[in-house]
C-alpha cells in the first residue's frame, strides 16, 4: 500500500493542474489498479496468449489451493482427523447440500468436481485479490467469461447426455405450446440459451471490480483533498469496503456454483 | 474499452488452467473425499443401528434373566412346599403306625395278663379243691365219694364266692 502511495504521489501531488486533469488522473489511477497487465509478452501461430498478471494470479491460486487439498485430503480419514481437512470437509459438504443435491438429484456426484473446483477457484480468486499488491483474477472479464464458458459447455454435455442430441434442443422448447409462437419461442429460447451464462460472466466481474474501484475511489479521495485528515475516514471505509470484500467474494463463489448446478440440473432433467 | 472485452490470451489460460485444475482435483481431492464422505455416512448409519440392536439385545436377556429367576423362586417354593407336605405326611403315618404298634402290644399284654390270672384262678381253685379234700378227710376221717367231693366243693366255693 505504501508502495502504491508513492507511485502514486508525483502523479497528483503536483500543485498546478487543474480540476478535470486531477480528476482524469483518478480515473486513470483505478483503472490502472483494475485493468490487465501483460507480464510477459507470448504470441504463438499469431495468438495473444501472453501471460498478464491475472493469468498469474490464477496459477498463484492453483497452487496454492493444490497445496491445500493434498495437505488437507492425502490420505482421507474416516474419523475427522486435522482443522485444515475438518474445515475443507465441511464447506463440501455444505455445498453437496445446498447447491448440487436440490437441482441435481442422484447425479450430484457425477457434477461435483467440476462444480466444487469452480467453487474453490472463484473464492481463492476472489479472496487472493483483496491481499495487498495482488490482483483480482475474477475481476478481469476474460477470466469470468472462460468460467462462464466452461459451465455453458458442462450445461450441453449434461442436456445432451441425458435426453440425447435431439433430444435436448427439442427439450429446450417447452412442450405442448402452440405452434403460431413457436416462432417467436424458438429464438427467445436460443437467446436464452446463451444469455444466462452472459449474466454468469458479467455478474462475478462487475461485483470484484466494483468493490476494487470503490476501494480506489476512497483512496483517492485523500489525494484530492490532499489533506491527511480526511486519511482516516477514508481508511475506515477502505477496511469497511475490504470487510465487505471478503463477504462478496464468498457469495459470488457460492451464487456462481449454485447457478452453474442449477443450470446443468435444467438441462440434464427438462421436465421440470 | 479493453475492460470489458474478454481477451483471447485470459480465456485460454483461464480454461486450460481451469481444465488442469479440475483434473488434478478430481483425482487427488474430491475422489477419494467424496467417497470417504460417504463411507463415513455409511459407517455412522450402521454404527447406530448395530448400538441400538445391542442394546435391544441386552433388554431381552435382562427380561430373559428376570423370567428365569422368578421361574426358580417359583420352583423352589413349590418344592419347599412339597417337601414340607412330605414330611408331614411321613411323620403322621409314623405316629400312626407307632400307636397301632403300641395299642397292639397293650392288647396282648392284656390278654396275657388275663390269660394268666385264668390259669393262676384255675391251678388255685384245683389246689383249693385237694386242700380242702385233704383237709375235709382228714377232719372226717373218711374218704368221701368223688362225687360227694365235688357237691361238697362246689357248694363251699359257691359260699366263698358269695361271701367275697
Amino acid at each position: 500500500m505504501i508502495a502504491t502511495l508513492n507511485k502514486i504521489m508525483p502523479l497528483v501531488g503536483g500543485g498546478g493542474e487543474g480540476e478535470g486533469h486531477q480528476e482524469q488522473l483518478g480515473a486513470d489511477f483505478i483503472m490502472h489498479h483494475i485493468q490487465d497487465h501483460v507480464l510477459w509478452e507470448f504470441h504463438p501461430f499469431g495468438y495473444d496468449l501472453s501471460i498478464t498478471k491475472h493469468v498469474l494470479m490464477m496459477w498463484i491460486v492453483s497452487g496454492l489451493m493444490l497445496f491445500l487439498f493434498s495437505l488437507a485430503f492425502r490420505r482421507p480419514k474416516l474419523v475427522p482427523k486435522g482443522r485444515l481437512a475438518n474445515f475443507f470437509e465441511f464447506i463440501i459438504l455444505y455445498l453437496e447440500e445446498e447447491t448440487m443435491k436440490p437441482y441435481l438429484g442422484h447425479d450430484s456426484r457425477k457434477y461435483a468436481p467440476y462444480l466444487l473446483t469452480a467453487f474453490f477457484f472463484v473464492l481463492f480468486c476472489n479472496l487472493g485479490g483483496l491481499v495487498p499488491g495482488s490482483a483480482t483474477a475474477t475481476g478481469n472479464i476474460g477470466v469470468t467469461t472462460g468460467l462462464a464458458l466452461l459451465t455453458f459447455s458442462m450445461v450441453q454435455i449434461a442436456g445432451i447426455k441425458n435426453n440425447g442430441f435431439v433430444g435436448y434442443f427439442k427439450g429446450l422448447i417447452p412442450p405442448g405450446l402452440p405452434a403460431f409462437i413457436l416462432p417467436i419461442m424458438v429464438p427467445v429460447e436460443i437467446v436464452g440459451l446463451f444469455t444466462k451464462h452472459v449474466a454468469l460472466a458479467i455478474r462475478l466481474f462487475a461485483n470484484m471490480v466494483a468493490g476494487h474501484v470503490v476501494i480506489f475511489a476512497l483512496l483517492m479521495i485523500i489525494f484530492s483533498f490532499k489533506s491527511w485528515g480526511v486519511a482516516g475516514i477514508t481508511l475506515a471505509g477502505i477496511l469497511f469496503v475490504s470487510l465487505l470484500e471478503i463477504l462478496i467474494g464468498l457469495i459470488q463463489a457460492y451464487i456462481f456454483t449454485i447457478l452453474s448446478a442449477v443450470f446443468i440440473g435444467m438441462a440434464a432433467h427438462q421436465d421440470h | 474499452m479493453e475492460l470489458l472485452t474478454p481477451s483471447v490470451g485470459t480465456l485460454f489460460w483461464t480454461g486450460l488452467t481451469f481444465v488442469l485444475l479440475l483434473f488434478i482435483l478430481k483425482k487427488m481431492a474430491w475422489g477419494p473425499v467424496l467417497q470417504m464422505l460417504d463411507e463415513r455416512e455409511k459407517k455412522i448409519q450402521e454404527s447406530l443401528e448395530k448400538a441400538d440392536a445391542a442394546q435391544k439385545e441386552t433388554e431381552a436377556a435382562v427380561a430373559k434373566n428376570l423370567e428365569i429367576m422368578e421361574q426358580a423362586k417359583k420352583e423352589a417354593q413349590s418344592l419347599l412346599s412339597q417337601s414340607k407336605k412330605t414330611a408331614e405326611a411321613t411323620r403322621e403315618e409314623l405316629t400312626k403306625r407307632a400307636e397301632a404298634e403300641a395299642t397292639k402290644i397293650v392288647d396282648k399284654a392284656k390278654k396275657d395278663i388275663a390269660q394268666e390270672r385264668e390259669k393262676a384262678v384255675e391251678e388255685l381253685r384245683n389246689q383249693a379243691a385237694e386242700l380242702s379234700v385233704a383237709i375235709a378227710s382228714k377232719l372226717i376221717g373218711k374218704t368221701l365219694s368223688k362225687d360227694d367231693h365235688k357237691d361238697i366243693i362246689e357248694s363251699s366255693l359257691k359260699q366263698m364266692v358269695e361271701a367275697n
